[in-house]
């Protein structure tokens, strides 16, 4: 290369991590605008937003210069790119919330930012009614950003495409079947950006209805759609206090963890195939696990009376099965059969392709209706049975890699609970923590319960648990694999035996 | 390149698909692609930034869900005629703008182009086996060249030259250009390494080089810079199959001395019937002995056009060793293409790669402004220059800034081919002709950004 300084990085990573940059330094000089303008922590903002910015933007630059030569870019690349922009975002989040004075030690403000982007909601803050506007606005945009995914945001507004970022931006986002709505990635990209955009402006606007003020509604409607559940009260959604309020956050955590493509099929009036079945799916676990949640603790006494039995079993499970996060009732001291319930309900998750995490609701139908037909071969071991959902037929492929995903992801939840332990957590919290952080949720049960933050947790356990945010984010597949890869290359270097 | 944004489908996910639907989607084009098989579906979306559905490209319903009505083009290229043929016609009902078809069987339309055009809507007729016997038979008619390409109307060729001893740059230093001067060696591929020349390159025996020259100095600037070249008088193919026989009529009207060796009795036969004027030997052809006895060591050229591309690459080999001059072959598999540069052959031509730029040629000439073509380690690329390009006004001189890995090969502009100097200038409403190594073509895109 002549004549011309070349930064050292791949022109993927530098793109993702150029936009990653440029995304999360933007959304700082946000709120060292709020800062400025509540006269609190503004220079804690300014400072690393123009630095994150301008840093973003010199990766993009290098990165988009049209010298550069097409490279070809291995699935491991992509994996890597992924990865790192995810990572690296965290860390830029971790200075403001250090500068701010809301944090003393960078682990914990990396562990609040992990929280945020991977939009977990789990957090260390204690009193966050007490905590600066731009620190309280941060936190709701990374969740934000996070919410949509970083690849997709990049891809959506920076003027690049190629094979490459194609795999970036499928090791991302989740689906069992590709479902790109539009030939160009890069549409597809953009179609999805404008429906989020859309939604969250109308949560704010059903918010402000139902009796929030501007600024709690905007915070609000961006961490209900990206189902992240950090809220700038101590009390979550319980401070409000309003069947109203709770409502509306039901319903937009419900919208949040569907299918962007079932909304872009259904305003083009395309045959929403086969996603229908998924949030039927979907709608169906939210409403039997309320129930039975409902039911056991009008059983067992829990609750004050009928409305705020029913209102209270929604909200908590929505906001579980969504991994959302929010809370209003501590369900934590709920009786035994309704706290194992919210637990296995981490597992499901909202849908594919939507901002929630856990495992997808369409994997749980699959790897359901697998385990029936299993137990029909053993009946009758010559039956043929494809794998249907709806009227969509899986291909063999599809319920292998199911199967697949499925193992893995009870592996690194198995390795997860067991760090967690090594931590000095006592079994239940270990568990529920693994599982509160794996499946992208925040409060769990025990320790970490509804009430709680996670300050019941080592440094050691708070790093597990940063492991798993991001694992779970990138859906297990993506940071095992690259593991994987890393692994192969060492061997291959013979560093390890 | 960012010109109007089209819309295309692509019927077929193998190798022509996948070129064209790459090339397309590369240039910033919204691309559908559809394919029958499920395992080619999930490399095409691997590899393309396309739309990629699963299932029969003739089939009415599924081009309607596509909406077929709005899409500019629709190239069926699939490995069966038929398929390509519906596909096209029910494409043509549903009004796409263009419709492409691969018809390998030349019992379905075979001179009757019109016919395919006025009954079923088929504007372009592509046959992958006769374009490649035509660029073939074109590189023999050129002695000393490998290959040849025309641009613009055809009056700008773009040759491929290998260097003998008797060529008269061979081993001597390339001056800074005269100009102006009727050929621009623009290219060098050396041991397979394709590079830009500059003043001082040293072209040696066996290099390839890339020359743009205008189509009436073609013949002599070729011959010039190859040396002394014979003209080519005795040629044997081996391999019978649709390539040899659409290649033995070509070599035949040439008056051309040709051999055909093929190993199927029957198929032989049937050569014989049909082509007349060549000799038709019933051999297996491979060994040595078989392509002695078939006179390759007098051959000028050596052409191995069976259906296997291993045969077809050791055959050539043995060939080039017997002292047959040159050696070509037909590769299909894009595996082998770059394994070629490597062996003792002199050419190979994939009839697949022919096919999917002789697509992306005539897409080219209908509705886009810019194509590529990929030739030894090359690219090229054909293109308008619109108004508020950086590149306009600028002297050649003066580009290096802004074209680092590629150049001008030429200048076409109002149909007068000039090869640019470092004073040239070009301005708004000329084609050129880019050319780089492989890889190179994206940075074309700064030097034409204008307004749209």
């Amino acid at each position: 290369m002549t004549g011309r300084l070349r930064l050292p990085v791949s022109p993927l990573i530098g793109l993702t991590l150029g936009g990653t940059f440029t995304a999360s330094g933007l959304a700082m000089l946000v709120c060292a605008a709020v800062g400025f303008l509540d006269g609190e922590a503004g220079p804690a903002f300014a400072v690393p937003g123009v630095v994150t910015t301008a840093l973003g933007l010199a990766l993009l630059i290098d990165a988009i210069s049209p010298d550069q030569r097409s490279v070809n870019v291995t699935p491991v690349a992509g994996l890597l790119a992924v990865t790192l922009a995810w990572t690296l975002a965290s860390v830029t989040g971790v200075v403001p919330l250090v500068a701010a004075g809301s944090f003393s030690s960078p682990l914990d403000a990396f562990f609040e930012s992990v929280s945020g982007f991977t939009t977990t909601g789990a957090t260390l803050l204690n009193d966050i009614d007490g905590q600066p506007q731009a620190v309280l606005v941060w936190r709701s945009l990374m969740q934000w950003l996070g919410g949509i995914g970083i690849v997709v945001l990049v891809v959506a507004i920076a003027p690049i495409s190629g094979p490459g970022i194609q795999k970036a931006f499928y090791a991302e986002t989740s689906s069992v079947t590709s479902d790109r709505l539009t030939p160009r990635i890069i549409d597809t990209a953009k179609i999805i950006a404008g429906i989020y955009l859309v939604l969250s402006v109308v949560a704010a606007l059903a918010y402000l209805a139902a009796g929030m003020g501007v600024f709690d509604a905007i915070n609000h409607s961006m961490t209900t759609i990206a189902t992240g559940g950090f809220s700038t009260r101590s009390a979550s959604i319980g401070a409000f206090d309003s069947v109203a309020v709770e409502i509306v956050a039901v319903v937009f955590m419900i919208v949040g963890a569907i299918n962007f493509a079932f909304y872009w099929r259904a305003i083009r009036g395309k045959g929403l195939r086969p996603q229908s079945s998924e949030v039927l799916g979907f709608l169906g676990f939210i409403f039997g696990i309320s129930m039975m949640v409902g039911v056991s603790l009008w059983l067992a006494g829990d609750s004050t009376g009928f409305g705020s039995t029913v209102i209270d079993s929604i909200f908590s499970v929505t906001t579980i099965v969504t991994t959302t996060g929010f809370t209003t009732a501590d369900f934590d001291s709920w009786n035994s059969f309704a706290r194992t319930g919210i637990v296995l309900a981490m597992f499901i998750g909202g849908c594919a392709g939507s901002t929630a995490g856990g495992i997808k609701v369409i994997r749980v139908m699959l790897l359901g209706k697998s385990a029936f037909q299993e137990l029909q071969r053993q009946i009758k071991p010559t039956v043929v049975r494809v794998l249907r959902i709806g009227d969509h037929v899986y291909r063999e492929e599809v319920r292998r890699a199911v199967l697949g995903f499925f193992l893995i992801y009870m592996i690194v939840y198995g390795f997860g609970v067991m760090a967690m332990a090594a931590g000095g957590l006592d079994p239940l919290t270990a568990f529920s923590a693994a599982s509160a952080t794996l499946n992208m949720i925040g409060p769990g049960i025990g320790e970490v319960g509804a009430l709680e933050s996670y300050e019941a947790l080592s440094g050691f356990n708070r790093a597990v648990a940063c492991v798993l945010m991001i694992a779970g984010r990138l859906e297990v597949f993506t940071v095992v694999a690259l593991l994987a890869a890393a692994y192969d290359r060492f061997r291959s270097l013979r560093l390890v035996p | 390149m960012s010109v109007e944004r089209m819309k295309a489908l692509v019927i077929g996910a193998g190798e022509v698909g996948t070129n064209v639907a790459r090339t397309l989607s590369a240039d910033g084009h919204e691309v559908i692609v559809i394919e029958s098989d499920p395992v080619r579906c999930e490399q095409a979306r691997d590899e393309l930034d396309a739309l990629v559905i699963e299932g029969n490209g003739a089939s009415p319903r599924i081009l309607r869900e596509q909406n077929a009505k709005s899409m500019d083009l629709l190239a069926a290229v699939t490995a069966i005629d038929e398929v390509n043929i519906a596909a096209a016609a029910v494409a043509h009902q549903l009004q796409v703008r263009t419709t492409v078809a691969r018809v390998r069987d030349p019992d379905f339309f075979g001179q009757d182009g019109a016919f395919a055009k006025q009954l079923l809507g088929i504007d372009f007729v592509i046959d992958p086996d006769r374009a490649a016997a035509s660029d073939i038979s074109k590189a023999i008619n050129l002695p000393g060249a490998v290959s040849v390409e025309y641009f613009g109307d055809g009056q700008l060729a773009l040759a491929e030259v290998i260097v003998t001893e008797s060529s008269p740059v061979a081993g001597i230093p390339l001056g800074a250009r005269e100009r102006p001067h009727p050929a621009f060696i623009v290219g060098i591929s050396q041991k397979g390494v394709a590079s830009l020349t500059r003043p001082g390159t040293v072209p040696q025996v066996g290099d390839h080089l890339l020359v743009t020259c205008a189509r009436e100095y073609l013949r002599s600037a070729v011959a010039h810079l190859a040396g002394q070249v014979e003209e080519v008088k005795r040629a044997v193919i081996f391999g019978g199959g649709k390539i040899g026989l659409h290649l033995a009529r070509q070599l035949e009207q040439s008056r051309i001395d040709t051999t055909i060796l093929e190993r199927d009795a029957t198929r032989a036969r049937v050569l014989a019937e049909r082509v007349p004027g060549v000799t038709v030997l019933h051999d297996e052809g491979v060994s040595q002995e078989s392509q002695a006895s078939a006179g390759v060591a007098e051959a000028d050229v050596f052409i191995a056009c069976a259906g296997d591309d291993r045969s077809n690459l050791l055959a050539a080999m043995n060939g080039k060793r017997l002292g047959a001059r040159i050696s070509l072959a037909t590769v299909s598999r894009e595996e082998f293409t770059p394994l070629v540069d490597s062996l003792e052959i002199d050419a190979a031509f994939s009839p697949r790669l022919i096919a999917a730029e002789a697509i992306l040629k005539f897409v080219h000439t209908t509705s886009v402004k810019g194509i590529h073509l990929h030739r030894s380690g090359f690219e090229a690329m054909e293109l308008e220059v619109r108004p508020g390009a950086a590149i306009v006004g600028m002297a050649i001189g003066e580009t290096h800034g802004l074209l680092r890995h590629c150049r001008v090969g030429a200048i076409l502009s109002e149909d007068e081919v000039s090869i640019p100097g470092r004073g040239s200038q070009v301005s708004v409403g000329d084609r050129l002709l880019m050319l780089g190594p492989f890889g190179t073509m994206s940075e074309v895109e700064r030097a034409f950004a204008g307004k749209r």
